[in-house]
């Protein structure tokens, strides 16, 4: 430590960031070399969560799969399930019936809006909106409800299937679904009042952690990251997938590119899924939800390769896929978003940033540590 | 078409590439080893410029590694497969940073996960495994089974 | 509280805060902490038990291993565990930590948990409900109470062991590296 300002020379260490550290959520670790408060340097360290999931998918039938896709990303199960089941589809010629791609487009978007409230949760926290953070998580647990009203999991649904879902919508859950949409809608003004128009949170994020659209096309960011940097872009716009052809829904954008534009693109991303929900859901076409699956303990897929995408609630996520005509994939590898997040875009932040930003900066991002280990 | 249209021009530069169009928006281009930088920097030029990721394919049988290069081009609303075999044993190729710079991350997973040395990345350090000992693990031959059961169902 | 419990209280008072003080280390080990947010917050309120997260292991007696345990994270949940001071207990979540579960093929996840660490509960299912933790929790009171929790203990009295299956997957530098365990009773 300096003493009374005479001696300007001043010393270098290097702190360790997590996996055990109150600010940091998620099993992450980032190794930072600073400078009295100021952040030198900065060294992502994943992998805490690494499983090995695209080996393991090389070892298992197509079917025994699914159980391992979804637990790529605990905050955001569902946009895997459906890669790996539209890779299969498109390697295998299965067609979904449209009662099947109306309700994973309803699975989808309350998959979107779960991470995006527990997000907002976990960015409250971290900013000391403790109050904010309550609300959301117990919003979140109104749609964890109905998830396992519809498939019977709070967490991990395993509801998207080769063909279509595995079932149909229970009796009820039309009208307890508006209801929670509802009470999302209502309680964005207490969000707003309280958090996203509050003085001391617009201080605390406008102007801190900025990329610029160049930076961000250079270093590959996608999703709402990329969208707070005043791109419209969209997977589900470019290349729509489920029965995102037949919504009426905005993209939307900010232009400034700090954390306070990702924030703010989160939240209108959360209005426009509530929307995209009851067009869904006032739209939803009678008919089966699912083709039938061939044995899955016989089902071999003709040899071919398909890359697939979608967009979750982080980013572009593609899943790319060989079959060589046996039972089991041949190789099955996942282009997550929080990938080029996590590390290069997170490293060239931090330079120059103060300890403090460190956690905000993680949850600004929106970065999922179980996606970039898979 | 607008994928046709690509095609027919990237076959007229590159005689050396097989290009198919498996369906819209979608091409698949496969190219020798030594073409493929030149060929990258010219998509990148037509406008693929968001790499979505790269992939490497372990083909042992024919003593090879599929690297994949999956380009987009936003404004076309077309994605790219871009696609090499290199040499099994030899393993080592060129690195793409001075088109991506966020190939890093890709090919640091890939020099871990396969093996792979990518000449011109300066940062092939581990990233996801600790004290790693055995052959790469995503490598056909390493068996995960075995592996598991020889080391944590011991006593 | 009743009379007969304030009595009870009041002769062993040691006991009975260790018992209504469970506070979590705050360490995101494995994809089953997606459930922990939930039960602290507003809706299931786990504060009502006594369990709250807090930041540094020096303050924690109950660490909740949140599902699988991948190499890496090992590493750091012994250096978590042997800073915490005792009485501790480790409860851990689901079936991955008991015998590797849904991962018991991969080659980066350890198979059986407890031998590496002594583990005083463990939850069903994938992932574990918040009901299920609150189940665990009045569980572990239960065992407080008849002193049946002696994780920390075994973990003292068989530390060649543990130290022998550590080392066998971390390697012999980390277990050089780290000091002793804590002894003293506080």
């Amino acid at each position: 430590m300096n003493s009374g300002g005479t001696d300007t020379k001043k010393r270098q260490l290097t702190l360790y960031f997590g996996p055990q550290h109150v600010g940091m959520v998620g099993n992450f670790s980032i190794t930072l070399t600073v400078e009295g408060d100021t952040i030198q340097k900065a060294a992502a360290n994943p992998g805490f969560l690494h499983r090995g999931f695209e080996k393991m998918l090389e070892d298992s039938t197509y079917i025994q799969g699914f159980p391992f896709v979804c637990r790529i990303n605990v905050m955001d199960p569902d946009p895997n399930e459906q890669v790996y089941a539209m890779a299969i589809e498109e390697l295998s010629g299965l067609e979904v019936p449209p009662r099947g791609q109306y309700l994973r487009t309803i699975i989808l978007e309350m998959s979107r809006l779960a991470s995006h409230l527990g997000w907002l949760w976990a960015y409250a926290n971290e900013l000391g909106f403790d109050t904010v953070g309550h609300w959301a998580m117990a919003q979140r647990d109104y749609f964890l409800d109905l998830f396992d009203m519809i498939t019977g999991g709070r967490v991990y649904h395993i509801y998207i299937w080769p063909g279509g879902v595995r079932r149909d919508m229970p009796a009820g859950f039309a009208a307890k679904m508006r209801g929670t949409l509802d009470g999302l809608e209502k309680s964005f003004r207490d969000y707003d009042a309280v958090f996203f128009n509050n003085r001391v949170f617009r201080k605390r994020v406008e102007g801190v952690g900025v990329i610029s659209q160049g930076d961000a096309l250079r270093l590959g960011v996608t999703g709402g990251n990329l969208r707070a940097t005043g791109l419209a872009r969209d997977v589900r716009k470019v290349e729509p997938y489920a029965a995102y052809d037949y919504m009426d829904f905005e993209i939307p954008t900010m232009p400034d590119g700090d954390s306070y534009a990702r924030a703010m693109v989160i939240r209108g991303e959360m209005k426009q899924s509530a929307s995209i929900i009851r067009q869904a859901l006032d739209k939803l076409p009678a008919g089966p939800a699912w083709n039938r699956v061939p044995n899955p303990f016989k089902w071999r897929i003709p040899p071919g390769e398909a890359y697939v995408r979608m967009e979750s609630a982080r980013g572009e996520l593609g899943a790319y896929a060989v079959s060589d005509g046996t039972d089991k994939i041949h190789r099955m590898a996942y282009r997550v978003p929080s990938y080029p997040h996590g590390i290069l875009v997170l490293e060239n932040l931090l330079q120059g940033m103060n300890i403090a930003d460190v956690g905000h900066m993680l949850l600004s991002l929106n970065i999922a540590a179980p996606e970039i280990d898979r | 078409m607008r994928e046709e249209a690509i095609k027919q021009d990237i076959e007229n530069r590159f005689s050396a590439s097989s290009v198919t169009v498996p369906r819209r928006q979608r091409i698949i281009i496969s190219l020798p080893k030594d073409s493929l930088f030149s060929f990258i920097a010219f998509m990148k030029e037509e406008g693929f410029l968001h790499l979505s990721s790269i992939i490497c394919v372990d083909w042992i049988e024919e003593d090879e590694f599929e690297l994949v290069y999956h380009l987009t081009s936003f404004e076309e609303g077309i994605h790219a497969m871009v696609k090499t075999r290199i040499s099994r044993t030899e393993g080592t190729y060129q690195s793409m940073i001075p088109l991506f710079e966020h190939a890093q991350t890709y090919e640091r997973e890939i020099h871990e996960m396969f093996g792979v040395d990518f000449i011109g990345n300066q940062r092939l350090t581990p990233l996801l495994l600790t004290d790693w000992k055995e052959i790469p693990p995503m490598r056909k031959d390493f068996n995960t089974r075995e592996y598991s059961e020889r080391m944590f169902e011991h006593e | 509280m009743d009379r007969a419990n304030i009595r009870k209280a009041i002769k062993d008072p040691h006991k009975w805060g260790e018992k209504y003080s469970l506070w979590v280390t705050y360490f995101c080990t494995g994809c089953g902490i997606m459930e922990i947010p939930p039960t602290i917050t507003a809706r299931w309120d786990a504060e009502r038990f006594g369990v709250k997260p807090m930041a540094t292991p020096r303050q924690a007696n109950l660490f909740l291993i949140t599902g699988y345990v991948s190499i890496k994270t090992l590493k750091a949940i012994i250096i978590s565990y042997e800073q915490m001071p005792n009485p501790k207990y480790t409860v851990a979540f689901g079936s991955c930590p008991i015998d590797g579960g849904l991962y018991y093929t991969s080659y980066n996840t350890i198979n059986h948990l407890d031998r590496y660490l002594p583990v005083d509960g463990w939850i069903a299912g994938c992932m574990p409900r918040p009901e299920a933790i609150f189940i665990a929790v009045t569980k572990l009171w239960k065992m407080i109470e008849g002193g049946m929790v002696d994780g920390y203990k075994r973990y003292e009295e068989n530390i060649d062991y543990y130290r022998r299956n550590q080392e066998r997957v971390l390697g012999r530098e980390f277990i050089e590296s780290s000091p002793a365990p804590m002894t003293e009773e506080p």
